[in-house]
């Protein structure tokens, strides 16, 4: 397994308050990560991490691109890593067409070369609109390319949002709670765009390339964690510090680490397994009342390696 | 009841109705001062400010020329870069003040003080920095309109969502791109309300100007014809300002429309 992402030993704290301690995390590519936690235990604190926008007091995080050795050290957002935030998803003065266009011309093109090649960049343009609008038609927007972000549903906007990550074929793509403002029903319409994509990631990596979506999904829905990913990692703060000789919490950490059953596509769930590994979850990360050791329910995945 | 809609018709019968009410009203007090003095000419009939506006309109006889055309002329070139160049300035100084943060620190003070300062109070000021001649009213208007076009650049900047700002780094722009191909956009719309805003302040700092020192242009035309009693020149002066002030309103909302359709939209 080739790894995407590596969070060494990140800690971050706001004045007094202690958010992350000692956060070890590693991600292969082509993993469908689902992080979920109590509220306030820096879900969305480390998601920041490692996106770059909030970079962490101790510790480092490290990016692979494809046949990299060494990794980049994450020093601020770059285009590495996608990003779909629950609000604030979208431009507002572009279309659909134009947000998920646009960062392939911000990619692929400079400011100046904008301005000084006109001809070539109006050739550019066209192909990123045709690719722009192929992913948004694979997202089942085809007939809602010219729509402005006002004019859509949450549901649109999201699938839109997921449109301008996808294309531009990042090593990781982060979700901050992404469904977590859509109805059921969208919300289930978009976890299958999501299984569909990791069903994908399978098929490309049985013909032997490396997978394409490397995908960190944080989300407070235990379901929604155990359905898209296929693996489930608990952060809590409820966890056992004294027997690490700290006097007072020193932050969350991770304290459950464990795969999760891949659903297929077509096939019925198995709810026996889905509903066991739930119960655990909820014991282990949410339950303030029995801290866990930190390495109890931690399962080794096979290791990883750059 | 509060904000109930109604019918088009209706609207466009009272819009009619209330032109109609002005006409209507100054119609019956022209009649009524010239009955009382028929030589009067502070408040002229119809027919005296027909022969005003032929007084404008002709070539006059003593300096050759068509008052209107030189006046409008002089006025216009005279607003329109006062304008141009507080904007100018205004996107600048607004932008480099929401983007960057010691920039915003460095001017934010200066640019609250300044913003309070009535540019007509500042007159000598003026005069005594650029003289009494072209450029003294292009700095004038840009002087009176950048504070607040400025603030509002500024504000709009900050209002802009760090997240898309995070976003737009991670589909690989660079800090020029964020700016001028992001911010900038989202900026726009409000940057046109503001300026829609301005129209009538800045033609006030450049009639006020050209009314004290201009020996040419609208200002200069209504003191002079005004000390005269020559209301029939005035008041076609007077309509003139307030179509231009009309259209300049209409053009700038078109222009809205035009490049931020999402803007106009979302807010209907």
């Amino acid at each position: 397994m080739k790894l995407a992402l590596h969070c060494q030993k990140v800690s971050h704290w706001f004045g007094p308050k202690r958010v992350l301690h000692q956060v070890e995390l590693e991600v292969p590519r082509g993993q469908f990560l689902s992080l979920v936690g109590p509220s306030g235990c820096g879900k969305s604190t480390l998601l920041r991490a490692i996106l770059g926008t909030h970079l962490p007091r101790e510790g480092l995080t490290r990016v692979w691109r494809v046949g990299d050795l060494n990794g980049a050290v994450v020093a601020g957002p770059g285009r590495d890593r996608g990003i779909v935030y629950q609000h604030y998803s979208l431009y507002p003065f572009f279309t659909a067409l134009e947000n998920v266009a646009i960062g392939l011309a911000l990619d692929q093109t400079s400011f100046a070369s904008r301005w000084l090649q006109w001809p070539k960049w109006r050739r550019l343009r066209k192909q990123h609109l045709a690719e722009a609008e192929a992913m948004l038609v694979r997202v089942r927007l085809g007939d809602a390319l010219r729509v402005y972000p006002h004019e859509m549903s949450g549901g649109m906007r999201q699938r839109v949002a997921l449109a301008q990550a996808l294309v531009m074929k990042p090593e990781i793509i982060l979700l901050d709670e992404p469904f977590g403002a859509l109805d059921e029903a969208t919300r289930e319409e978009l976890q299958q765009l999501l299984l569909a994509l990791h069903d994908e990631n399978v098929a490309t990596a049985r013909g032997g390339s490396a997978p394409a979506y490397t995908v960190i999904i944080v989300t407070h829905e235990l379901n929604e964690a155990l359905l898209v990913g296929d693996r489930v990692v608990g952060l809590s703060q409820y966890w056992d510090w004294k027997s690490e000789d700290h006097t007072s919490c020193p932050g969350a950490t991770i304290i459950y680490d464990k795969a999760a059953p891949v659903f297929k596509l077509d096939r019925a769930r198995e709810m026996e397994v889905f509903v066991k590994q739930r119960e655990e979850i909820r014991r282990v990360v949410f339950d303030p009342a029995v801290p866990r050791k930190r390495h109890e329910h931690i399962v080794p995945m096979n290791q990883a390696q750059p | 009841m509060i904000r109930r809609p109604i019918k088009r018709s209706t609207a466009i019968i009272l819009g009619l109705a209330s032109i109609l009410l002005l006409v209507g009203g100054y119609t019956w007090l022209s009649h009524r001062q010239h009955q009382k003095n028929p030589d009067d000419t502070t408040i002229p009939t119809w027919s005296q400010i027909g022969k005003g506006i032929t007084q404008v309109v002709q070539v006059n006889k003593r300096s050759g020329e068509r008052w209107l055309v030189v006046d409008a002329k002089a006025t216009a070139t005279r607003y329109f870069m006062g304008l141009a160049l507080g904007a100018t300035a205004a996107v600048l100084i607004g932008m480099a003040m929401g983007c960057l943060t010691p920039v915003e620190a460095f001017v934010h003070p200066p640019l609250s003080l300044l913003a309070q300062i009535p540019p007509t109070a500042a007159l000598a000021v003026f005069f005594v920095l650029v003289g009494t001649g072209q450029e003294m009213y292009v700095a004038m208007i840009a002087f009176g309109v950048w504070p607040a076009l400025a603030q509002t650049v500024y504000l709009a900047v900050k209002d802009f969502p760090e997240e898309l700002i995070h976003k737009s780094y991670t589909l690989g722009a660079s800090h020029l791109e964020v700016i001028g191909s992001i911010i900038l956009r989202q900026v726009m719309p409000r940057l046109i309300d503001a300026l829609r805003l301005v129209i009538g302040p800045a033609l006030v700092y450049l009639i006020a100007a050209e009314m004290v020192v201009g020996d040419v242009g609208f200002g200069y035309r209504i003191r002079l014809q005004s000390k005269l009693l020559n209301m029939s020149v005035v008041y076609p002066y007077l309509a003139l300002l307030a179509a231009f002030g009309f259209l300049m309103d209409f053009l700038l909302r078109r222009l809205q429309a035009r490049l931020c359709p999402w803007y106009v939209q979302g807010r209907q």
